[in-house]
């Protein structure tokens, strides 16, 4: 047509852009004065300019008069429609005033429950994160592989340090830690030179100089590179400064430990607390500088495997290379040390042992590794994640289970609306919007029932978090959500309902919402069966706490008083003890540092049968040292041989065994039996009862006892009382006798024992919140659903009524099909929790066989809920006259 | 009146209509008018104007010719109604009384 040469033409997408909002019947016109214009300008400017101009007056055309309508009518503004839209949804809200509150309260239980655990779960995996260097600072991790008998660790000999602050131009530093019962670490009484009465402290442990700096920890006063740096210093946390120091400065202060004024502490630096995302909370570190336990401790790498080593790397170092150099310091340290003593260990090592450097933010999820520092549990953080999304599910199936249910009143209005010109598009919208209405809603009634209930939850999960009101993220974050799960609730409904063909609804031929009758019977099938599934989790989980509370756990763990902080009693323990004893109550005393909790102190070993330490692999084996009344004391069982005896001097060689040791030794008959430990050969001279000592997650593990005169850090008095006040202040009297500078702590073996077990007792009402929270949501849902179909079938009642129907029939009649629904629920659950709960009870050595009593149980409960639930609708319905009902025809 | 009123721009841009008469189209009095005040005016400033005045019935328009310079495009002329003139008649006395009713320069109390 045109072709024109030079004919410079404006650029393309202010065009298109312009076709597309400018109404179409200004098109030409517009178009044309645009080009018009162009050209102009091309005759006064650059082309450039010109171009920039004709972009600058696309833009400026953006005004209302010139614009396209978006809706279709051109009647109603879009926003018009919307804010209809809302009116409806509204209105309706406030018409079912029961059905509302049922879908919004569900709803924001749902988000409620779904809060409380998304602060839990970002919390858990929150620690760690705030070193300025966090991902060049890694713990050292033994992964030991043998088939079938894998294990983790982190402890490593002394000498580690130099050997990786030689050789490994990557690494920048490290440091190493004792964090277990060792000498001075744990708790501790703790006083100021200059001060007389003792305190208690806990929170001790051994650290590195290094440590400061490669953690990164801030100091109030002193220099993290000198502030551990010279032989018995500590540092002490700001809060501890505070408390001993208040106001001042308290380098070069000295401090007693356990009244053991020959060797003091200088305090060589005050650390601010640390944080409470950090994998550690301790309040004390004493330095490792110089320090030697005994002759050699730190040189040996056969020694004692007591340290966690920390590195900090330098940056742009591979870790995963850094890894497989580590493996020098197994086959040119650790193997050789073992070959050289003749331990047939060395072989399995050379083999199985690697060095894992496991990054500093992922130590606290990982609560595998047996390293004496709090953890949180990955399992717990996705159990607790896929509950919190179940009754969600839960609360967003109720909602579109009531909205379809109710589908039968808004027929009429969908196929009017259809009549009068609506496209099911617009009704699409509409539906949508009421769900978005009734999201943002359950949304905010949510956020307040979870603020309500931190507190209680805080309890439950052994946490304390905040409600994030102040975070920026709170409402941009909430309010996407609840568009998120409106949408998700919505949509199926939004579609059902629009779908309505005008002619069938109108003629009143559409059956009341049966269409859907299959879809709401799997929603409630699947309801229930969380429910159940729930149900049998919470029952198993407190039969198995009620077997550990009560199972015979080899020792008598009831009317045994603990008191802590023992050993600064000294060269007085027998009085101590003597004067206890008079007390009628008092059965038996016994003083020690090993308890059979955890927590306390533990000394593994390996053991041998005598002379065969260079030719077998030798047996780990806890060794304990107690005093010569520690097995009445606890109540342990002495299956053969006899006690240890003061009175004979060749029991300090003597070692009474356990069962799983006599049996993993291979004795016959043990007593007399000699077996070598490391430190000497020891004869056996009785053999104890297996009782537990650890977990019952684990199995009993070989034990020995050896006598020892050590003063151990608690006194066991063993009483026989009904007054238990009356004793405790006798006991407490004795104490401020012997001890006036130290106020007495005690604690019970029993509550203890129960305290080691606090997690399943946790997980336990865990489930049981859960599974109340599931009912009600269920009940809610299937309350609602019972109202409807009593609504929609009451005519059929009442004519059945008029024709001879009694009462039990019509409750039979409506309560029918809804325990069918629970029934199939029932049957999916059972294999469902019974597979659950057995995964769960695996983690144990010892549990509870699952009871079909359980799921009998469990489905009655369902059963009588469900009933209960239904009951008061169809009673309802059966009681009402039929008269009432029908005389509108 | 109250109805009726024009803007000073709608104003300007009908008697800008009524002067150019049959080449009374977006483009032409947008020229005239750039002209006129010395000052760059927008395609969408003159289409919005057009449109409200034809919409509040002060003018009609109808298509014009196509041309090359339009890239093929129609142009569409705007004429003034009689009501047009009418209300472009009242203001302008409206404006004469002002005028007079007006103290005399100089007079006029700054």
């Amino acid at each position: 047509m045109r072709h024109r040469i030079n004919h410079t033409v404006p650029p393309m997408w202010p065009l298109k852009f312009l076709r597309f909002f400018i109404k179409d019947r200004y098109l030409e016109e517009i178009e044309g004065d645009m080009e018009e214009r162009f050209q102009d300008n091309l005759q006064r400017f650059s082309v450039r300019k010109a171009r920039r101009l004709y972009v600058w007056d696309t833009l400026k055309l953006i005004r209302p008069e010139l614009l396209k309508r978006i809706t279709k009518s051109n009647q109603l503004s879009h926003l018009d429609m919307i804010r209809q839209n809302f009116k409806i949804a509204w209105r309706g809200l406030l018409k079912q005033k029961v059905f509302s509150f049922i879908k919004i309260g569900g709803f924001a239980i749902g988000i409620a429950a779904c809060m409380l655990i998304g602060l839990f779960i970002w919390d858990e995996l929150n620690y760690d994160k705030h070193y300025a260097k966090g991902d060049l600072i890694y713990r050292l991790v033994i992964s030991y592989d043998e088939p079938g008998n894998t294990l983790r660790g982190v402890t490593l000999p002394a000498p580690v340090k130099d050997g990786l602050d030689n050789g490994f131009p990557e690494i920048e530093q490290s440091g190493r830690m004792i964090l277990f019962k060792w000498f001075d670490t744990g708790d501790n009484q703790f006083r100021r030179a200059d001060q007389v009465q003792n305190a208690f402290e806990n929170g001790f442990v051994y650290a590195d100089p290094e440590m400061l700096e490669i953690l990164e920890i801030p100091m109030v006063y002193g220099e993290q590179s000198r502030a551990l740096s010279e032989p018995n210093s500590m540092v002490i946390s700001k809060r501890k400064a505070d408390q001993y120091f208040p106001n001042q400065d308290p380098i070069g202060q000295t401090v007693i430990l356990n009244d053991n004024e020959s060797h003091p502490f200088t305090i060589g630096g005050v650390m601010e607390d640390f944080p409470a995302h950090s994998h550690l909370q301790h309040d004390f570190l004493i330095t490792l500088s110089e320090k030697e336990f005994w002759p050699g401790s730190q040189t040996s790498w056969t020694g004692s495997n007591i340290y966690d080593v920390y590195v900090k790397l330098l940056p742009g170092a591979d870790p995963r290379h850094l890894e497989k150099k580590l493996l020098s310091i197994r086959d040119n340290h650790i193997v050789v040390g073992l070959e050289k003593e003749g331990d047939q260990f060395a072989e399995s090592v050379k083999k199985y042992w690697t060095l894992e450097l496991q990054p500093v933010e992922e130590i606290y999820l990982d609560s595998d590794i047996r390293d004496f520092l709090t953890h949180g549990d990955i399992k717990v953080v996705w159990l607790f994640g896929s509950i919190a999304m179940f009754i969600l599910i839960l609360a967003m199936v109720n909602f579109i289970n009531l909205s379809t249910a109710k589908s039968a009143n808004r027929a009429k209005e969908v196929g009017l609306r259809k009549v009068v010109g609506s496209y099911r598009q617009g009704l699409v919208v509409q539906f949508m919007i009421e769900s978005w209405v009734y999201s943002l809603i359950s949304f905010g009634m949510g956020m307040l029932l979870a603020w309500l209930l931190l507190p209680s939850f805080n309890l439950l999960a052994d946490k304390s978090l905040n409600f994030p009101w102040s975070e920026w993220w709170l409402f941009p974050i909430s309010f996407g959500l609840a568009g998120v799960i409106g949408t998700l609730a919505g949509i199926y409904p939004a579609f059902y309902l629009s779908g309505f063909k005008p002619l069938e609804v109108l003629k009143g031929r559409l059956s009341m919402g049966s269409k859907s009758t299959a879809l709401r019977s799997t929603m409630v099938v699947f309801q229930f069966t969380a429910t159940i599934v729930l149900i049998i989790c919470t029952l198993i989980t407190y039969q198995q706490m009620d077997f550990i509370l009560n199972k015979k756990i080899g020792y008598n763990k009831d009317q045994v008083v603990l008191l802590q902080g023992a050993s600064t009693i000294g060269e007085h323990r027998a009085a101590f003890k003597n004067e206890l004893m008079r007390m009628p109550e008092v059965v038996n005393v016994t003083q020690t540092d090993y308890m059979p909790i955890s927590e306390t102190r533990r000394d593994g070993t390996q053991v041998w049968k005598e002379g065969r330490a260079k030719i077998d692999i030798g047996i780990g084996c806890q060794f304990w040292q107690v005093d010569e009344n520690y097995i009445e004391t606890m109540g342990m069982e002495l299956i053969s041989g006899r006690g240890f005896s003061h009175d004979m001097a060749s029991d300090s060689a003597a070692v009474i065994i356990n069962q799983t040791l006599s049996k993993r030794l291979g004795f016959e008959d043990p007593i007399g039996e000699r077996i070598n430990v490391g430190r000497g050969t020891f004869m056996v001279v009785g053999v104890v009862g297996d009782f537990h000592f650890e977990s019952m997650k684990g199995v009993i593990e070989p034990l020995a006892f050896v006598l020892s005169d050590y003063p151990g850090s608690m006194i066991a008095v063993r009483i026989e009382t009904k007054d238990f006040k009356q004793s405790l202040a006798s006991i407490s009297d004795v104490w401020q006798e012997f001890m006036p500078r130290q106020p007495i702590r005690y604690t019970f073996l029993d509550y203890s024992y129960a305290r080691m077990y606090a997690d399943v007792e946790r997980t336990g009402r865990v489930f049981a919140i859960f599974a109340i929270l599931a009912i009600v949501v269920a009940c809610l849902g299937l309350f609602a659903l019972s109202a409807f179909m009593v609504e929609q079938r009451s005519k059929e009642i009442s004519i059945r009524k008029v024709l001879g129907a009694n009462f039990a029939i019509i409750i039979g009649l409506l309560t029918r099909d809804f325990l069918r629904l629970v029934l199939i629920a029932l049957v999916i659950a059972v294999p469902a929790g019974w597979y659950l709960m057995d995964d769960w009870l695996a983690d144990y050595a010892y549990s509870i066989d699952i009871s079909w009593v359980v799921f009998v149980v469990a489905g009655a409960i369902a059963i009588a809920i469900a009933l209960l639930t239904i009951s008061s609708e169809s009673i309802k319905a059966a009681m009402t006259n039929p008269s009432n009902k029908l005389r509108s025809e | 009146m109250k109805k009726n009123k024009l803007g000073e721009f709608q104003e300007l841009i009908l008697m800008a209509v009524i002067v150019l008469q049959e080449n009374a189209y977006g483009s032409e009095i947008q020229r005239d008018l750039e002209k006129r005040l010395n000052e760059r005016l927008s395609v969408g400033a003159i289409q919005t104007a057009l449109k409200r005045m034809e919409g509040k019935g002060f003018l009609t328009s109808e298509w014009g010719e196509a041309s090359q310079i339009r890239g093929g495009k129609r142009k569409r002329i705007y004429s003034a109604t009689p009501y047009a003139h009418q209300v472009l008649r009242e203001m302008k006395d409206i404006r004469a009384q002002l005028w007079e009713a007006m103290p005399k320069l100089g007079i006029s109390n700054v």
